[in-house]
């Protein structure tokens, strides 16, 4: 194994780590704001 | 401190009546025990170098395994409820339950230990150390589980979210408990490790009870 | 205007939509610099090649996933005392990018060991507790999301947080107190200290995940403001 393999394992992983931690950050804005839409209907049909 | 001695024989009488859950965790620990050298193999030397390590960790599992039913019950039926709705402070009674439950369970361990340890072959000044270790550390393996025990009240999740707050918290009393032990059989001195071992019971005897107190009203709010 | 303006969630919402970019340009800035630094500034190491420039998020990492668990402790300790429901959201917000450091620091340090030491993992006390600390912040999520009121999590997980807080020193103080394989706090290379650059690299880089770090807290808190609040008038009004 040579010394780039460990390089791009750790400069890799830690890219993947943080493009993953964005988009689940995305992710849950995108489903708090359903719910929200979610709660607005609740509301609307009192 | 009337609390305390109040809570201590109340919960050592149950569990005399109610023998189940002590001889659940003596079977438990021996039965674990004794799977080790089956499945390893029980080629003499192999034993006597493990031997400490696997009695600490099943005395850990069996320590584990009594902590759901350390408030679940009182909790159940209201009498936690009344407990802390009566004028005497709860630190009393509450650290009175976790002596109660050591004695209960982390008591029969230690005693037994040096009987598995013999399974293992461990020579007697390692059976020392190791039983005075466990005398150290399964009260504060009582202590740190009683605060997650009292975290865990009610919660979706029930036992593996315990293990995940109680195993991580243990790991600490498990490296000093079973490092006295192996630098023991080494010929090294296990003071050091006992010392810290000892240093950790004193810290969390003051630290872990009022943090039980705290965890028990969060979960009657 | 007081500080105390930006206690409630509502107005915390609408802060922290204008500061979080601010927060990830700055990030993505100070590590472009850091990495030019770090990778062509810095000289190879006499005795370990190349692969020592993983330092610059072994290392980083490390001190975040520190710093994070102290300050989302901070937070936690000041949702128990004030009872204030934005700082136990501050500490929600906090502890998945605290978690993800941790495991990069766990992560990155296997593969600077693999090299270096003939080994991805040992156990010794740093390692060991470090694990722990990712054990800790999972503890922390999972605890505070177990209960059908989101209080009676907030509250029990802080008090998590605040009993966990003894490991930090563990981790600290760990390569002192034990001479086993990780290496002291000082890093040595070549020679009695380390090549200038590779300080600045690393502290670059080490800025770079702290500013990340805020922006993505101040982004995830948002959510968990919209979720926690969605009955609220101001939330249904957005």
């Amino acid at each position: 194994m040579t010394h780039e393999f460990y390089l791009w394992m750790s400069y890799g992983v830690f890219a993947l780590a943080i493009a993953a931690e964005i988009a689940g950050l995305a992710l849950r804005k995108r489903q708090a704001l359903k719910a929200v839409e979610e709660e607005r209907e609740l509301e609307a049909q009192d | 401190m009337s609390g305390f001695a109040w809570a201590f024989a109340r919960d050592l009488r149950l569990a005399w009546r109610h023998p189940g859950e002590t001889l659940m965790v003596v079977a438990f620990f021996v039965l674990v025990a004794s799977l080790f050298p089956l499945g390893v193999g029980a080629e003499p030397q192999l034993l006597r170098r493990i031997g400490s390590g696997v009695i600490w960790v099943c005395a850990l599992l069996a320590a584990f395994l009594s902590l759901s039913s350390l408030f679940a019950s009182d909790y159940l039926d209201g009498t936690l409820e009344q407990m802390v709705l009566s004028p005497r402070p709860m630190i009393g009674w509450t650290s009175g339950k976790i002596a109660a439950h050591w004695a209960a369970t982390g008591l029969p361990l230690t005693l037994l230990s040096p009987l598995l340890a013999l399974q293992y072959g461990l020579d007697a000044d390692t059976v020392a150390i190791l039983a005075l270790g466990l005398a150290l550390g399964t009260p504060l393996l009582s202590l740190l589980g009683a605060a997650c025990s009292a975290l865990t009240l009610g919660a979706r999740g029930g036992g593996v979210l315990l293990a995940l707050l109680a195993l991580p918290l243990f790991v600490p009393v498990l490296i000093f408990g079973a490092g006295a032990a192996e630098a023991q059989a080494s010929g090294l001195s296990a003071a050091p490790h006992l010392s810290l071992l000892g240093a950790g019971l004193i810290v969390g005897a003051m630290a872990l009870p009022p943090a039980a107190c705290a965890a028990i009203r969060i979960a009657l709010d | 205007m007081a500080w105390s303006y930006f206690s409630s969630p509502a107005t915390f919402y609408r802060l922290a939509r204008s500061l979080a970019p601010w927060f990830f340009a700055l990030a993505a800035l100070l590590a472009a610099a850091g990495l030019y630094t770090g990778f062509v500034v810095a000289p190879t190491d006499a005795q370990q090649g190349e692969v020592y420039r993983v330092i610059f998020i072994h290392v980083p990492a490390a001190w975040m996933s520190m710093f994070l668990y102290f300050v989302m402790a901070c937070y936690a300790g000041m949702s128990l005392t004030f009872n204030t429901r934005l700082a136990a959201m501050m500490a929600r917000a906090i502890a998945p990018t605290g978690a993800m450091f941790t495991f990069l620091a766990l992560w990155t340090g296997a593969f600077w060991g693999r090299p270096t030491w003939g080994t991805y993992w040992a156990w010794d006390a740093r390692m060991v507790s470090e694990l722990v600390l990712l054990f800790l912040y999972i503890g922390f999520i999972a605890l505070a999301n177990a209960f059908e009121d989101s209080r009676r999590g907030d509250r029990a997980a802080s008090l998590l947080a605040l009993v966990g807080l003894v490991n930090l020193p563990i981790i600290y103080f760990s390569v002192q107190w034990w001479n086993t394989l990780h290496q002291g706090s000082s890093v040595k290379f070549t020679g009695s200290t380390m090549h200038v650059a590779m300080l600045q690299a690393m502290l670059l880089m080490t800025f770079a995940c702290w500013m990340y770090a805020i922006g993505a807290t101040l982004t995830r808190v948002r959510s968990v403001i919209l979720e926690r609040e969605r009955r609220t008038r101001w939330v249904r009004a957005l």
